[in-house]
């Protein structure tokens, strides 16, 4: 029955098979409060989750609550980690975003539009709805906070060398011809997000990501700011999309809260992770 | 590379003031040479770096935030110096260089950026009998100052204060350009006053009168870290897999 | 004569930025086979202006990435003719552009029209002073009126996007616009862009103080728009990296978004880069001109015949290019006979900084070229002028264009300019400050003027054009009174610790050629209705050769208290149209001489 809304609702060409198997609703994945805080010691992890201040003990401990389907007050009537993991690691057949390290302040106007209309999705606008404000910020810091594993890029379905060439094309420089402005733009360090406002787009679900592009450009969503997401996808093809799409899901996602290597003391250079050899594997 | 040879070596070399005062291990440490360390000069001498070293710590010394040569200061001006910029391009160079040139006339010295910093620097110490960096704190201001206010004859071809210029300009610069040009080591520069970056989109906030503490990411910002790429640390890393060159 | 003469062609453009792509675009549909020769090369915004690699301060703000490179091109200067002129060896005080888009891609798109009465500023001051306000300066007529010229401001603000507050359309006054301003035929297209925190204190200060503070009108684009070309604008991120740096969100608008991206492939436009026009030829007859003769990209000289030339060059190489061909004759300041090189005007620039306190933020980072709160009380002729000892002014913005931390390093008057007392401060202030720019106009006097170095020369062995210029007595009276104005509001705005000053144009100060000022150099081949003060006529037709026709600022009789790109494309697309509507079908002299 799950799987039947969903398909239905997203009206998305669904790839049933493996990838579609559920992700384990194991809540002990989801990590503990105190886990968290040790993690907004970092300050990109911290200005990440901040939304109107700094996340405080309990309102992770609510955002964790919220994810898992509870509240004091209220509540979604449904857990987050249903669909999206308790690690915000989204589901495998791409249908439900990664939310893991998206900027909390971006998430939290995602929920705001959800429940307002400006982004309307027939299980997200309800369940955003039935959110306080409270909880809507507190479950918005929690996901800007939690890691997940990357499942990399062998786990996106196939496409070919070309397309995937063309994708990076667009996520680099877009194209003159057709007016496209290159993702890196805005979108942060190879696309790995430009919190506050900005998600990322590295290691995001080539499906999810593809799906929300069609959405732009047929003036279903449109949530941003001043409409430079509709304008982008206005100008872009099905192919466009596919490509871009499938290229970002290849690429490494930002690790938000890895920890700054030590001060360098020994003349040595800490290796450049680009997403150039995530890419290789899956050229055919 | 020759293992010989330490960037840091040279600069600790220095004396009273600048990098090496106070605690010299925690100046080690934080300087950004280390990303070359281990590398000759790509056009300085030993000579030049201690005086830019030190000049450079005048111009902006340590306090809660680091000095010039801790950020890499020093780095970043033997890269300028060895690239085409400092070669002399983008600059006139044809002459004559007549006596009489007018402030308002602007740069009129017969030089390259590379061929200046090496002649000045020269004729400074020489004219001063003594190095930059041998003086206490004391005497390198007063020396700067001097120099700042053309109080110092360095030939007839190079003006003391426009000289100044240059070094304030190169020196201002290397602390607060992006790091991926070898300073503003860790965005030194940057977390001080506050800029975000290379990294910007600000629709929803540039109305707001609140604060906005986002760490900086430069253009060659390796996510996840407080640090970017720099040319000083690798040569191609601070160009994305992707981006052409030619249009 | 060169080596080699190419197939003839209809028009031959010099020049591929705002104007030369304009010229191309509107007589290409008109049939006219058009080839642009453009000095540098193809770029475009989504490959070459892509952030993050373009908000790089160091190698397009301060090495000038995108700039012309002095060794090709540069001219020699001086403050007066008693001087020796040496060579500007490195950019400063302005920037021209160079490849395609010209400066037209590095611009803050401040997009202004002129007044009614800046176009006809000798009749209007005469009329309403007496003629002897303008002693001792060379001010003209453009000899074409607002009114006439008005369908094309108009034209282009639609080519831009323009974001903007009309104050008068069709007559009908809006305080929340310019009220300064001429008739407006139409409301602009976009809504205005939004402002800071400091730029809210000055309107609502300014407007305390009863002047009339109104949105700068900006072609940084506010909403997803389509222009008359068919180019699709995006909506500005407020990024602020306007001023020096390509656009690749496009949404700055730029002659290569907004005008070179709708050529169609078989528009019969052809530009040829790494073309370096070296002169214009001429009949033998002399009414004429034959073509152009350039260096192509082997380096090879080549003759391009042509039937109408167009000069679309920055304002300065304009005048150069005439020099050395031989076109119209040299001014002469001695005599104040002959006119290429006359009236040569600039900007005159001086501001207020001001410091906040921790109350206020202004994050200079967040910004955008054209995001600016304005007065134009104090602009043209808007103010009584009786008794002031001057003609002209300036608007007077708070402009919030960029933090770039190289260039942004705003410190409090008495701060040394460098060591433990300067880092501090930059650190405290950095924040907390905006500055509020009065932007001049500029007159024209006898001893300003350009014509051709002695001594210097380019890369391709052509004397160097000579600037001689310093600031006037009028305009020093006007910088001086613009800015005390600036200085009043600053000190009336809450919050402030501290306000310091600049005048570039200071009593017994020299203009320099080396802190940037504005990239609005005028003059030098002015338009008008006499040949004896005009290079060319009213339709920026040269009276000597009635198939040359002259574009960009170079036309500016005097300069005005605007930004040039709006008034000068309004010119452009004025001349166009006589191009299109007359000209093509009988060439000849549009005015008698």
């Amino acid at each position: 029955m799950r799987l039947t809304t969903k398909s239905v609702l997203l009206g998305l060409p669904v790839l049933f098979g493996a990838a579609l198997a559920a992700p384990a609703q194991d809540m002990s994945e989801a990590p503990r409060v105190n886990e968290l805080e040790a993690r907004l010691n970092v300050d990109s992890t911290l200005f990440n989750a901040t939304i109107d201040e700094e996340p405080s003990d309990d309102m992770l401990e609510l955002g964790r609550l919220v994810a898992m389907g509870g509240a004091e007050n209220g509540g979604s009537g449904m857990a987050c980690v249903t669909c999206h993991g308790a690690n915000g690691q989204g589901d495998g057949a791409g249908v439900f975003p990664r939310l893991a390290g998206l900027p909390g302040w971006y998430m939290y106007k995602q929920l705001e539009d959800y429940a307002e209309g400006t982004r309307p999705n027939r299980i997200m606008t309800g369940i955003a709805q039935r959110l306080t404000e409270d909880e809507r910020e507190a479950v918005a810091s929690y996901y800007a906070v939690v890691e997940a594993p990357w499942p990399g890029p062998q786990a996106a379905a196939p496409i070919s060398g070309d397309q995937l060439q063309w994708g990076g094309q667009l996520a680099a420089v877009g194209s003159a011809e057709q007016g496209i402005p290159g993702c890196v733009n805005c979108h942060g360090p190879n696309g790995t997000g430009n919190p506050p406002s900005v998600p990322y787009l590295a290691g995001q679900y080539a499906e999810y990501m593809s799906h929300q592009l069609q959405l732009w450009r047929e003036g279903t969503r449109q949530n941003d700011a001043m409409g430079v997401m509709e304008t982008i996808a206005s100008k872009m093809t099905d192919e466009d999309m596919r490509a871009v799409s499938a290229y970002y899901a290849r690429v490494r996602p930002g690790l938000e809260s890895v920890t700054p290597p030590a001060p360098m003391d020994d003349g040595e250079v800490a290796e450049i992770e680009t997403e150039t050899s995530d890419l290789l594997s899956d050229v055919d | 590379m020759p293992a010989s040879f330490s960037r840091r070596a040279v600069l600790l070399g220095l004396g009273a003031s600048g990098l090496a005062a106070g605690a010299p291990g925690r100046a080690a440490a934080q300087n950004a040479y280390a990303n070359l360390e281990g590398t000759p000069w790509f056009y300085l001498t030993d000579a030049e770096a201690r005086f830019l070293a030190a000049a450079g710590d005048v111009l902006i010394p340590e306090d809660d935030y680091p000095s010039a040569s801790q950020v890499g200061v020093v780095d970043f001006i033997d890269l300028q110096l060895a690239s085409p910029w400092g070669k002399g391009d983008g600059l006139y160079l044809k002459g004559p260089f007549p006596d009489g040139a007018t402030n308002s006339q602007g740069y009129q010295m017969p030089y390259t950026p590379a061929e200046l910093f090496r002649t000045a620097i020269s004729r400074i110490e020489e004219a001063e009998g003594t190095a930059l960096a041998d003086l206490d704190a004391a005497g390198r201001e007063d020396l700067i100052t001097r120099l700042s206010e053309g109080e110092m004859d360095l030939g007839e071809d190079i003006g003391a204060a426009a000289f100044f210029q240059e070094l304030h300009s190169i020196v201002n610069e290397g602390f607060f350009a992006d790091p991926i040009y070898g300073g503003n080591k860790d965005y030194a520069a940057w977390d001080m006053i506050g800029f975000p970056g290379a990294h910007a989109y600000y629709l929803s906030f540039v109305d707001q009168n609140v604060p906005y503490e986002k760490p900086p990411m430069g253009i060659a910002h390796i996510p996840g870290t407080r640090r970017s790429a720099s040319l000083g640390a690798s040569a191609g890393a601070a160009r994305p897999a992707n981006r052409t060159e030619e249009g | 004569m060169a080596a080699r003469t190419l197939p003839k062609t209809d028009v031959v453009i010099v020049g591929a930025g705002w104007t030369g792509l304009a010229v191309a675009k509107e007589l290409s549909a008109e049939g006219q086979r058009c080839v642009i020769l453009e000095r540098g090369d193809y770029r475009h915004d989504a490959e070459n202006f892509g952030g993050p690699e373009e908000h790089d301060e160091l190698k397009y703000a301060r090495h000038k990435g995108h700039m012309i490179d002095t060794p090709t091109k540069t001219l020699s200067f001086r403050n007066n003719t008693s001087e020796t002129a040496l060579p500007m060896r490195r950019l400063g005080s302005f920037l021209p552009g160079k490849g395609l888009g010209g400066a037209g891609i590095h611009w803050n798109g401040q997009l202004w029209r002129p007044l009614p009465s800046d176009l006809n500023m000798r009749t209007h001051y005469t009329e309403r002073y007496g003629a002897e306000i303008l002693d001792g300066m060379q001010v003209q007529d453009y000899g074409v009126s607002y009114e006439e010229l008005e369908p094309h401001f108009d034209f282009f603000e639609r080519v831009c996007g323009t974001a903007g507050q009309a104050g008068n359309v069709n007559g009908e006054q809006n305080d929340a616009g310019n009220i300064f301003e001429g008739p407006r035929s139409s409301e602009y297209p976009n809504p205005p862009m939004k402002h800071s925190p400091p730029q809210k204190i000055f309107r609502d200060t300014a407007a305390s103080m009863g002047y009339h503070p109104f949105p700068m009108p900006s072609a940084n684009v506010t909403a997803p728009y389509e222009n008359p070309y068919g180019a699709q604008l995006h909506p500005c991120t407020y990024c602020g990296f306007c001023e020096r740096f390509g656009c690749g969100y496009f949404a700055k608008a730029d002659p290569i978004i907004c005008i070179y991206d709708t050529f169609a492939e078989e528009d019969p436009i052809e530009i040829r880069y790494r073309s370096h026009v070296l002169r214009v030829e001429k009949s033998e007859d002399g009414q004429t001109a034959t073509g152009v003769t350039y260096l192509d990209q082997n380096g090879e000289e080549v003759f391009q015949p042509a039937d109408t030339v167009c000069l679309n060059s920055y304002a300065l190489w304009n005048v150069h290019l005439m020099l050395v061909s031989g076109l119209g004759t040299p001014y002469d300041p001695e005599t104040g006979e002959g006119t290429v090189g006359r009236n040569y005007a600039y900007q005159t620039i001086a501001a207020a900084g001001v410091f906040f306190n921790d109350e206020v933020w202004s994050n200079p980072f967040m910004g955008a070229g054209a995001m600016g709160m304005t007065i134009d009380d104090f602009n043209g002729d808007n103010f009584d002028h009786t008794d002031l000892g001057f003609v002209g002014g300036g608007y007077i913005s708070a402009n919030q264009t960029n933090g770039r931390p190289i260039n942004y390093q705003p410190t409090p008057p008495g701060t040394p300019s460098w060591g433990a007392e300067w880092k501090q401060a930059v650190r405290e202030n950095y924040l907390h400050h905006i500055g509020i720019v009065c932007h001049g106009s500029s007159m024209p006097v006898q001893g300003n003027y350009l014509d051709l170095d002695p001594t210097y020369t380019d890369d391709y062995g052509q004397p160097l054009l000579r600037m001689t210029f310093n600031f006037p007595e009028n305009d020093r009276r006007m910088s001086e009174y613009l800015v005390g104005k600036a200085e009043e509001i600053a000190r009336n705005m809450d919050n402030v610790r501290a306000v310091s000053t600049v005048n570039r144009a200071a009593e017994g100060d020299n203009y320099s050629i080396v802190p940037y000022q504005t990239t609005h150099n005028t003059g030098g081949a002015v338009m008008g209705t006499d040949p004896s003060t005009s290079v060319v006529n009213r339709y920026g037709q040269m009276w000597d050769h009635h198939n040359v026709f002259v574009f960009g600022a170079c036309l500016f009789p005097q300069n005005l208290g605007y930004n040039p790109t709006g008034p000068l494309m309004g010119l452009a697309y004025w001349t166009i149209d006589a191009l299109k509507n007359d000209y093509l079908q009988n060439p000849r002299p549009l005015m008698d001489a």
